[in-house]
């Protein structure tokens, strides 16, 4: 079959109309799509693991919930076993007390320093000065055995016995405590 | 045999031609040609879509989940600081030094022939504690040096199995001026400071290492 030149002018318009269609379609229609497909999918990827993260966290949270009251019993008993207010108002006054009840008298408390807690966050620790002015060795240790023993957050630093001169049974006993309150 | 004649051969021929236009051909072929393009596109719509809801979907539970994770991270925090502080609060209490013990076992070393005029101690450290007492006194007898050599010897071997490190050294030692009445006799005195020195306790654990953030 022979070709005319007006059959030939078509062909070439169609072959042109191709050309411009395969464009049309590659660029302008499937490669957006494709890009779009492209970013959602990577986007999908991404929060998969932060989901699965999450779920984690959840359950690590849940799991610690699970034992927090056993792992704090300690913590609790230490803020039920410390007074409200200003240690100044009632720490002199317990020790004293304390002491009378180990028939010990005439004893002096008085605050030495005080000083911020830095691992323990909300708690301070503060020194006193406690004087015994007269007290015999046996009596002494009777006491400091049982303050040891029924307040935990209490722990001597230093401690002084001096001879007294005049009385060969009694000493005067000067003692540096540590004690640990609530800011 | 009959002779047939095609009276319509010029029609016939310009109806196969137009049969044959090339043209025609073209938009045919371009026409399968974008119907087969069009049905691609939409499967890849539809996958797109399929995409975009799973998409949907995952945002929808991350948005739904994100804020409970991040609530329960603040939470778990919290409680880790509160059971730092009770670990700590054990510990401290666990670790304390305890003077009772160390006075009855001083108390039960000295001789009568011993009179302590002055003790004085003191303790420093957290979780190691490093004790340094400090005996003060008089001893009396036929060699009240000897009597005091005894003390220090006694003090550091009853010490010994209860603490790590002890030493007992003396300050001084010198003799004494004056006499005194020790079962009917008069004995010489000595007067002697005894410094004693121990170790309690055990380091702490090392705080666990953090856990890496994905």
């Amino acid at each position: 079959m022979k070709l005319g030149k007006e059959e030939i002018q078509k062909l070439v318009l169609g072959g042109l109309l191709l050309i411009g269609l395969v464009y049309v379609y590659f660029n302008l229609l499937l490669a957006p799509l494709k890009k779009q497909q492209a970013a959602g999918r990577q986007s999908t990827a991404e929060l998969g693991p932060q989901i699965v993260n999450a779920k984690g966290q959840l359950k690590r949270t849940a799991e610690l919930e699970r034992t927090f009251s056993e792992r704090t019993t300690v913590l609790r008993q230490v803020d039920a076993m410390i007074p409200e207010g200003s240690p100044v108002a009632w720490f002199p006054t317990k020790v004293g007390d304390f002491l009378k009840r180990q028939g010990i008298e005439k004893v002096t408390t008085k605050i030495n320093t005080e000083a911020a807690e830095k691992d323990m966050p909300g708690f301070r620790r503060l020194s006193w000065g406690i004087d015994l002015a007269k007290v015999s060795y046996s009596q002494f240790g009777n006491a400091v055995c049982a303050l040891e023993n029924e307040d935990p957050l209490l722990e001597i630093r230093t401690l002084q016995i001096d001879a007294s001169r005049d009385d060969a049974e009694t000493q005067r006993v000067t003692l540096t405590v540590n004690n640990l309150v609530k800011q | 045999m009959a002779l047939r004649i095609n009276l319509y051969h010029e029609v016939l021929k310009a109806r196969q031609l137009k049969r044959r236009d090339p043209l025609k051909l073209s938009i045919y072929g371009l026409s399968a040609i974008g119907a087969l393009f069009a049905i691609y596109y939409g499967v890849e719509l539809g996958r797109m879509h399929a995409i975009g809801s799973e998409l949907a979907r995952a945002q929808a539970e991350f948005a739904q989940i994100d804020p409970k994770a991040k609530a329960a991270k603040l939470r778990e925090d919290e409680m880790n600081i509160e059971i730092r502080k009770s670990e700590i609060v054990t510990r401290r209490m666990e670790d304390r030094f305890y003077w009772a013990p160390m006075l009855e076992q001083i108390a039960q070393t000295v001789p009568r022939e011993v009179q302590i005029t002055r003790l004085t101690g003191d303790v420093s450290g957290d979780t190691v504690h490093k004790c340094t007492v400090v005996v003060d006194g008089l001893s009396a007898g036929s060699d009240p040096r000897k009597v005091a050599e005894e003390l220090r010897t006694a003090l550091a071997e009853k010490l010994g199995p209860k603490y790590k490190g002890v030493t007992s050294n003396f300050k001084s030692l010198e003799d004494g001026t004056e006499l005194v009445l020790l079962d009917g006799k008069q004995m010489a005195t000595a007067s002697f400071a005894i410094n004693l020195q121990f170790i309690t306790g055990e380091e702490a654990a090392p705080a666990p290492v953090p856990r890496k953030k994905r």
